[in-house]
């Protein structure tokens, strides 16, 4: 079945519950606001068919002023009394105009996508910048990776539909050398290996008692987290096994709608393969020291799939629920 | 143009959701308490302005309609206004140009907001889905298809600001001045946030959503309602003295729309800059008569979607140099007993954000720290739009 414009399992059925609060019962009901459309790229049209059909980027530069507008958000100069551009093929590598945010948490359309970077590119000969996706090669996308001045190269999608996901930018220092001048190059020009799982530094008796320290306070938080409502919204819909390896052992940990539990032994086939090189990492957790995207982000801590940040999220809360619930 | 006086102001508690109210009972609620603060009738009012940010919380493409009728207003003029996160600071910078032009006498501005009815049926949780309703507001042809949301987009300026000034906005600053919102909410028993105690490690320590932002840096999504009453300064005189509250007096406004394109210089958007905040602060102290910002102006209410953003708003409004915002805490400009008192409200990471009315909200806390205090001058902001393009500031003054 073809991509939908709103994704299926998004939609929720018709229906309605009664909510209660103090004492007084309040109606709430599934409903949407969607309207569907057949929209015209109008005079950007050719900007967007370069994309899709060309691999080139277009430009519009004023013949009065000379600058040069990228991409071509307008076909007049506002600055020169309207006077008409001249749409131009521009180039396709350039240089980070700014340090670029990195989105942990996006919206509901994009929660499998994070974590990924979203920037602007000036590229070589533009006066204006290109929003664009930016990613590495390497593996999990953290802060260091780009910065301002960073040169970059233009990727365009193998599958592209004029649409500004069809390009994104990678560190020049990433594409091999007799690539780096090639136009229209595409991402399965690249190699895209996936980063092999960290190594951890072998067991010491000291690891292995912060270890088993650690799995004994999961114990105590899943326990606690049983009895508090806010962490059991926190969890409630999600099920996933993880296997936590650190230099101390391994352990399990198990999401099951709503509830958390410890599995000393650890599971065979994990949904979710978390790696931390140090054990305090999860004591600073759970007394709200540190939290797992933090530590991602610090490059503390690994996860296998970068979709599975949704997971992570899910437990952050977890501390900060209970902290609440203390309280 | 006529002197123009703020004469009455109200909100509801703020609240994460609002189960029991729709946003017709939250403004109905709004107005009832700024009449009741001013001690008029609505009968006594001539129009109102309302800000309501997106039609899409509100799942109506007129959402103002209805209320016009349930706030008492039936037949006489009323005019909603939208521009992103400054929607409520260009609602009062309407309703105020409504008096002070001579259309009308008294005119109430009104800002609304339900957002937490969103939501994402796949998380079971309501952000996600706010989230994606606020992205449709970034630009649609360019920007959107990429995730763009508000944060991401506050985050971009914040960080260009970081290239442009290494040293500056470091982590352990902002997560102070998030423990001193925090502590400034529990005089705000409106505040979302009031009761609960966060510390600068805990704001150091809480996660990022988008780099460099952390969640306990970060504002809150918000149900609430609130309105501010402006009238004519003849009018307000006999009002007040009526009510017994000061005049508050409007004595400088100003507003700037940036470029919503990244650019090499200000034809298009300076990244590192939030040059919108400064034209507008610089607009309303000139109309003022204000010469320096922080020896004249005692409270500020800013509106701060992030803390970092709230520090580089707080230098381009001339409080400290830009690429020395740190100074704010370094150099105890707003720390107890320090020269400002920003955001006592608990600002919109601890107190509230109804977008629609959330500078409502800051006006209505400004005006009551100049009362309660007895402090002459108050600053209130306004931002929003992407990349914080939109900057709006009003100076209001304690004159009896």
């Amino acid at each position: 079945m073809a991509d939908k414009v709103i994704p299926l399992h998004m939609i929720p059925d018709v229906q309605s519950e009664v909510i209660e609060r103090d004492g007084k019962r309040y109606l709430q009901s599934n409903e949407s606001m969607f309207t569907f459309y057949k929209r015209s790229k109008g005079e950007f049209s050719k900007y967007f068919l370069g994309l899709k059909e060309e691999k080139k980027i277009y430009g519009a530069k004023c013949p009065k002023c000379g600058l040069v507008r990228v991409p071509p958000f307008m076909l007049f100069c506002p600055d020169c009394d309207f006077a008409e551009l001249e749409v131009i093929e521009v180039a396709q590598e350039g240089v980070m105009n700014s340090t670029p945010p990195i989105t942990y948490f996006g919206h509901s359309l994009m929660q499998h996508q994070v974590p990924f970077g979203r920037g602007r590119v000036m590229l070589d000969g533009a006066d204006t910048a290109l929003p664009i996706h930016v990613y590495t090669t390497k593996g999990v996308l953290t802060p260091r990776v780009f910065k301002r001045g960073t040169r970059v190269k233009v990727v365009f999608r193998n599958d592209r539909i004029g649409n500004p996901r069809d390009v994104f930018a990678v560190p020049i220092d990433e594409v091999p050398e007799n690539k780096r001048r090639v136009k229209g190059l595409q991402e399965n020009d690249l190699d895209w290996l996936s980063p092999a799982e960290p190594r951890i530094p072998a067991a010491t008796p000291e690891a292995q008692k912060t270890h088993e320290s650690v799995v004994q306070q999961l114990i105590a938080m899943a326990s606690q987290a049983a009895g508090s409502d806010r962490a059991k919204k926190d969890l409630a819909g999600w099920k996933r096994t993880i296997q936590v390896k650190t230099a101390g052992g391994a352990f399990g940990l198990k999401i099951d709608d709503g509830k958390l539990a410890v599995e000393p032994k650890g599971f065979d086939r994990p949904d979710l393969v978390m790696i931390a090189a140090d054990p305090r990492l999860f004591s600073d957790w759970m007394n709200s020291k540190e939290s797992l995207t933090n530590a991602i982000i610090a490059e503390k801590l690994w996860i296998s799939h970068n979709k599975e940040f949704t997971t992570v999220f899910k437990l952050d809360r977890v501390p900060r629920s209970l902290r609440r619930t203390q309280k | 143009m006529r002197d123009v006086a703020i004469i009455g102001a109200g909100i509801t508690p703020c609240k994460g959701r609002w189960v029991e109210k729709t946003y017709y009972g939250l403004a109905q609620w709004a107005v009832k308490e700024a009449i009741a603060d001013a001690k008029i009738s609505i009968k006594d009012v001539d129009a109102a302005v309302y800000g309501i940010y997106n039609d899409i919380f509100e799942l109506s493409a007129i959402p103002e309609h209805p209320l016009q009728g349930i706030i008492g207003m039936t037949n006489k003029p009323g005019m909603r206004i939208t521009c992103g996160g400054a929607t409520g600071a260009y609602a009062m910078l309407t309703a105020y140009t409504w008096v002070a032009s001579g259309l009308y006498d008294i005119v109430i501005a009104l800002g609304v907001e339900k957002c937490t009815d969103c939501f994402d049926f796949e998380s079971k949780t309501s952000t996600p889905e706010v989230i994606k309703t606020i992205g449709w507001s970034g630009d649609t042809f360019f920007e959107r298809e990429l995730g763009w949301t508000a944060s991401d987009s506050y985050a971009e300026v914040v960080l260009a600001y970081m290239d442009e000034h290494p040293g500056d906005l470091k982590d352990e600053v902002s997560a102070k001045i998030s423990e001193i919102l925090c502590e400034h909410v529990q005089n705000n028993p409106y505040g979302q946030r009031y009761g609960e105690k966060v510390t600068a490690e805990m704001a150091m320590n809480s996660r990022y959503i988008v780099y460099p932002f952390k969640l306990l840096e970060t504002c809150v999504y918000t149900e609430g309602a609130g309105a501010i009453i402006f009238a004519s300064m003849d009018k307000a005189k006999a009002i007040c003295k009526n009510s017994g509250h000061p005049i508050i007096k409007v004595a400088g406004v100003g507003a700037s729309n940036e470029h919503n394109v990244a650019g090499r210089d200000d034809r298009h958007k300076i990244m590192h800059r939030i040059l919108s905040d400064h034209l507008a602060a610089k607009a309303a102290y000139k109309m003022a008569g204000i010469k320096n910002p922080l020896k004249e102006i005692q409270v500020v209410e800013l509106h701060d979607a992030f803390i970092k953003q709230l520090q580089i708003t707080m230098a381009e409004m001339g409080f400290v140099p830009l690429g020395r915002a740190d100074d704010l805490i370094e150099e105890g400009i707003m720390t107890q007993g320090g020269p400002v008192l920003v955001n006592p409200s608990g600002g919109l990471t601890y107190g509230g954000h109804f977008v629609g009315g959330s500078n409502m909200f800051s006006c209505w806390s400004a005006r009551r720290e100049l009362i309660k205090r007895g402090l002459d001058r108050a600053l209130i902001h306004g931002t929003g739009s992407t990349i914080a393009q939109y900057g709006v500031a009003m100076v209001i003054e304690r004159r009896s």
